[in-house]
């Protein structure tokens, strides 16, 4: 197996810069931990889920999907070099996943996969999360995997596309590693599973509707609509259409759409089915808790915990699972 | 993708994100910082939303110049040697103090600082004001009369080690939501929470005490929570002989208030008030936090006072997890005021009355004969105006029509001036009386600081080119002082402004683009070694000791009556920005409210016949306006309120142009109405 030390994971992914627009975490001037080209700022692989979620590479808060100009209509290019993406966790991934299938049931979302096609993902795992937290060993939810002994990554290959790039890394050296793998596979499996068991059975106490609406009335009142569940949400997939005229063309884009503002399902008329921040907050969370089991057969909140950290009053999913399972679990 | 970190161009809160570029360098987003001691990752949702409106096509990208009534485009030389004569002219007819700047809470510091450089130096008056004069000018007046120092007392953080926290007439979650949310979390945490406002907001559904004082009353109520805190013995004696003067004064006056009689003006009942009071008298650490509620009044001052008379009382100053905290509106509403964008002093604070600090400015900027005498505020300049007093007015990134009370005043006041000049970012209704138009760039497109509610001097940093010939206001201003022959006005960047108002601003004195490079630094920070002051007051007030001022409470200038039964009140909503010029074209942002609303009480509804969502006229004795009733139990029966975002149904249409006597801020927060459906 291929073992890089910190200071070889720059020059290997400089190295595929000729055939990917690659991207990693890198740290900016504040500190914040972000997704970016090599070269916007010194590398930050450790540290744990980055905070920007990274399905927004792939869909980002606003693009154009197409222009009207001097008769022509442009739809948006596919990249001309596959992104390769590395700094997911082992939950970004199966965020990642789940969002795919999305884009691409029933019809498929050209300006997703513009970039989603033909991309490298790269997870980060084992001993290098925030405050020596070990992050989970994804496998084959990824192509390529990253995972720390605390010392120097293991390269581990999961799909052909990842064993081909392992094949060709001329840097760091080839160890048997067998045994150290083995021991952080049995780390990252005893890992706490307490999280997924309480939104297991928030969910089901969601599906058998044994939450009621006073619940959903006290917990809205900390809202303050501020939108950040929705937009740091990996599996949030909502955008709004716009045409914008400019001075010589016209541009059709989408921007990020939040289920928690009334304007998102008020009708023509004024009425507003989802009309009250109480059914906007059940809303979001019976939508990835129950509606989505429903639908797509699985939770589609993977644990990420991006909506806890950035939600300034706490009705994060994980919080306010805990809040249902709580109170209405017996 | 390039990443500028930047400062919100919203409210005062101060919140630092990334404007994302895509490699055509169009703005695609913004990404919050997660190490900001103020923004930890968060943003509201206009913060999140702040990137929309800079390329929108309404943006000004040429100057304009108005010929046989129409504004045409013309070329920067023609525009700007326009005002630059039109000025001087109006000057040789009329006299130095017949033309005004209006400059602007939006603009930076080193914009704000060379508007009123530009005003005093090269046209040699202090008619220079801003529109703080319509939300804190009476902090202003009313903190420094009493403590010495009129901004925040403390900074956001305190907000986490208070005990209890009084909000007052400051719809925190809205309107500084990130202080909004940090109060909730506050509560969370097991502190005290009273909110004494009228209107049922997020905070009061947290508040241990809701208390719903009639609007106006503020002086009343509070000078009996004093009376009842000194009737039982509960006021900080030793601070009280330790740190203050007059308190016998105070005494003698709240001795008036018991809680019968206040509770009656107020409408409410006196075990409220002394419930308050013990809550509030008895936490280790009590915050009070307050905004518009207070200030727009013509007791605005008295409003003040009273709070910081509490706070003296109770020992709640000049330590953490206390204070008097006015929340100021703007991204750079208090930059704006330390700048002197104000006629009575220059940078600091530094009285324009005052000898020697005309002899150090004169000296500084190599002019002579600075004027002495104190300026027209914005709210009198309008008036004067009307009058045809004031013959030429420069206005820099406000809609007053939209902004100031009685449109049809101003729109009288507009019309009676010889020259308008407007710079500006969007088409304004203002700028539809205007002669020439400058086009400005937004935010985005310069570099620069901001000074955020807390006294926080933060980088603003330009993420992409100007916008079609836009220049930043700074250029602008520059070019303007040169043509007028004025040489003490060339900067090569507002880094070397901002050096300049370090050498004469003491408050300024350690702040450069080097030192707030990461984190901003809070005023005074009088030297490059100085760290800043997060907590005004330690020890010492900046007048000494701080001075009890008691007030009596005086009614608001005009109540409802038989003919205009309601009380209309008006203010902001979370989604919108004052005139909406940026937030009516950001997508989300316009389509979360589209329409001119006014809150009305269910009751009120009923007995009126009136249905949600329906189309009614809203009238008072200035003029009258159509909007959709919103019935909600936000609001008190008796009572209206209206945000002033709407050029269609504009609020300030309805509102009264009375001012407060020491402060010239008007009442938008209590007038007479009427209501009555559309059709």
């Amino acid at each position: 197996m291929r073992i890089l030390t910190p200071t070889e994971l720059q020059p290997f992914f400089q190295s595929l810069e000729p055939d990917y627009e690659v991207r990693v975490p890198i740290a900016l001037p504040d500190g914040t931990r972000t997704l970016g080209r090599m070269g916007e700022g010194p590398l930050a692989i450790e540290g744990g889920p980055l905070l920007i979620k990274p399905t927004s590479v792939f869909f980002p808060q606003y693009e154009t999907g197409l222009g009207y100009e001097e008769g022509v209509v442009r739809v948006q290019a596919p990249l001309p070099k596959p992104l390769f993406l590395v700094g997911l966790t082992a939950q970004d991934a199966d965020c990642l996943s789940f969002v795919d299938e999305f884009f691409q049931a029933n019809y498929q979302d050209d300006i997703y996969f513009n970039k989603r096609k033909g991309a490298v993902i790269v997870v980060v795992s084992g001993r290098c999360g925030q405050d020596e937290e070990f992050l989970k060993i994804a496998r084959n939810k990824c192509d390529l995997e990253l995972i720390s002994d605390g010392a120097k990554f293991i390269v581990v290959p999961n799909t052909e596309t990842g064993r081909e790039l392992c094949s060709k890394i001329e840097l760091g050296k080839d160890e048997e590693v067998a045994d150290s793998l083995a021991a952080l596979e049995k780390e990252s499996s005893e890992l706490s599973t307490e999280e997924e068991e309480i939104l297991r059975q928030s969910s089901h106490i969601l599906l058998e509707d044994k939450v009621p609406e006073g619940f959903w009335a006290e917990i809205s009142r900390r809202c303050i609509a501020c939108t950040a569940c929705n937009l740091f949400c990996p599996t949030c997939t909502c955008f709004d259409v716009y045409d914008r005229r400019l001075k010589t063309k016209i541009e059709r884009q989408r921007l990020w759409d939040s289920c928690q503002l009334d304007g998102f399902m008020r009708e023509a008329s004024g009425h507003n089915p989802m009309g009250s921040e109480a059914l906007r907050t059940r809303r979001r969370i019976h939508h990835k808790l129950a509606a989505d089991v429903l639908r797509w057969g699985r939770i589609s909140c993977f644990l990420c915990g991006r909506c806890d950290r950035v939600c300034p009053t706490g009705i994060g999913i994980k919080a306010v699972s805990r809040e249902i399972v709580k109170r209405y679990g017996a | 993708m390039k990443r500028t970190l930047t400062t919100c161009p919203y409210c005062g809160t101060g919140c630092n994100f990334y404007l994302l570029s895509n490699d055509e360098e169009r703005l695609v987003g913004v990404e919050p910082c997660t190490e900001d001691i103020v923004t930890r990752g968060q943003l509201c949702v206009k913060g999140w939303n702040a990137f929309e409106f800079i390329e929108h096509p309404d943006r000004l990208s040429e100057p304009l110049i108005r010929r046989g009534g129409r504004l045409e485009a013309s070329s920067w030389d023609e525009a700007l040697d326009l005002v630059v004569n039109r000025f001087k002219d109006i000057q040789t007819r009329y006299g130095n103090d017949s033309i005004a700047f209006f400059s602007s809470a939006k603009a930076t510091n080193e914009e704000n600082y060379l508007m009123m450089k530009l005003a005093r130096a090269v046209f040699k008056t202090n008619n220079v004001d801003h529109c703080a004069r319509l939300c804190h000018s009476s902090t202003v007046v009313g903190l420094a009369a009493t403590l010495g120092s009129g901004a925040m007392t403390n900074s956001i953080s305190c907000v986490d080690q208070a005990d209890c926290i009084l909000v007052t007439g400051s719809n925190t979650t809205e309107q500084h939501p990130l202080i909004g949310s940090r109060i909730i979390n506050a509560v969370q945490n097991g502190a005290k929470l009273i909110v004494v406002d009228n209107r049922k907001i997020r905070l009061a559904h947290h508040a241990h005490m809701h208390i719903r004082c009639r609007n106006g009353t503020d002086v009343a109520f509070f000078n009996s929570i004093m009376h009842v805190i000194i009737k039982e013995g509960l006021e900080d004696k030793q601070f009280v002989s330790a740190r203050t003067e007059n308190y016998e004064e105070l005494r003698k006056v709240v001795a008036n208030y018991p809680p019968e009689r206040a509770a009656q003006i107020a409408g409410i009942s006196p075990q409220e008030i002394i419930n308050a009071a013990r809550m509030f008298a008895s936490a280790p650490r009590g915050m009070i936090v307050y905004s518009m509620g207070i200030t727009q009044h013509t007791h605005g001052v008295d409003n003040v006072k009273s709070l910081a008379n509490l706070a003296m009382l109770t020992g709640n100053l000049g330590r953490p997890g206390t204070g008097v905290n006015p929340l100021r509106g703007q991204n750079n509403v208090q930059g704006a005021c330390d700048m002197g964008a104000l006629p009575d002093v220059y940078s600091g604070y530094q009285k324009v009355t005052d000898a020697s600090i005309q002899e150090k400015f004169e000296k500084a900027w190599g002019v002579k004969g600075l004027p002495d005498k104190v300026g027209l505020t914005t709210t009198v300049a309008i008036d004067a105006m009307a009058d045809g007093k004031l013959k030429g007015l420069y206005v820099l990134g406000e809609n007053i029509m939209m902004s100031h009370p009685d449109q049809n005043h101003v729109r009288k006041a507009l019309q009676n001036l010889e020259f308008l000049v407007v710079q500006e970012i969007f088409p304004t209704l203002t700028t539809e009386f205007a002669h020439v138009v400058l086009p400005a760039t937004s935010f985005a497109e310069k570099d620069g600081t901001f000074t955020s509610t807390e006294r926080r001097v933060q980088r603003v940093r330009k993420a992409m080119e100007p916008i079609g010939q836009s220049r930043p206001d700074w250029e602008i201003l520059c070019e303007i002082a040169r043509r007028a022959g004025y040489g003490g006005m060339i900067y090569s960047s507002p880094k070397e402004i901002m050096d300049e108002i370090a050498i004469l601003t003491p408050i300024y004195g350690g702040i450069s683009y080097q030192r707030i490079d990461k984190v901003g630094l809070q005023w005074p920070c009088p030297d490059p070694g100085h760290p800043g002051t997060p907590i005004l007051h330690e020890g010492r007030f900046s007048r000494g000791l701080g001075l009890f001022s008691p007030v009596e409470y005086r009614p608001s200038a005009e109540l409802p009556d038989q003919e205009y039964p309601f009380l209309l009140s008006t203010g902001r909503c979370y989604f919108h920005f004052h005139g909406a010029s940026m937030t009516k074209r950001s997508r989300l942002l316009q389509r979360e409210v589209p329409l001119p609303y006014i809150e009305i009480s269910p009751e009120d509804a009923k007995e009126l016949g009136l249905a949600d969502r329906e189309w009614v006229y809203v009238s008072t004795r200035r003029g009258q306006v159509k909007a959709q009733a919103r019935v909600t139990d936000v609001v008190m029966r008796g009572v209206l309120f209206m945000p002033f975002h709407f050029e269609e149904g504009a609020a300030n249409v309805l509102t009264l142009n009375a001012l407060d006597p020491g402060a010239k801020i008007p009442e938008y927060k209590v007038c007479a109405a009427r209501i009555r459906r559309a059709q």
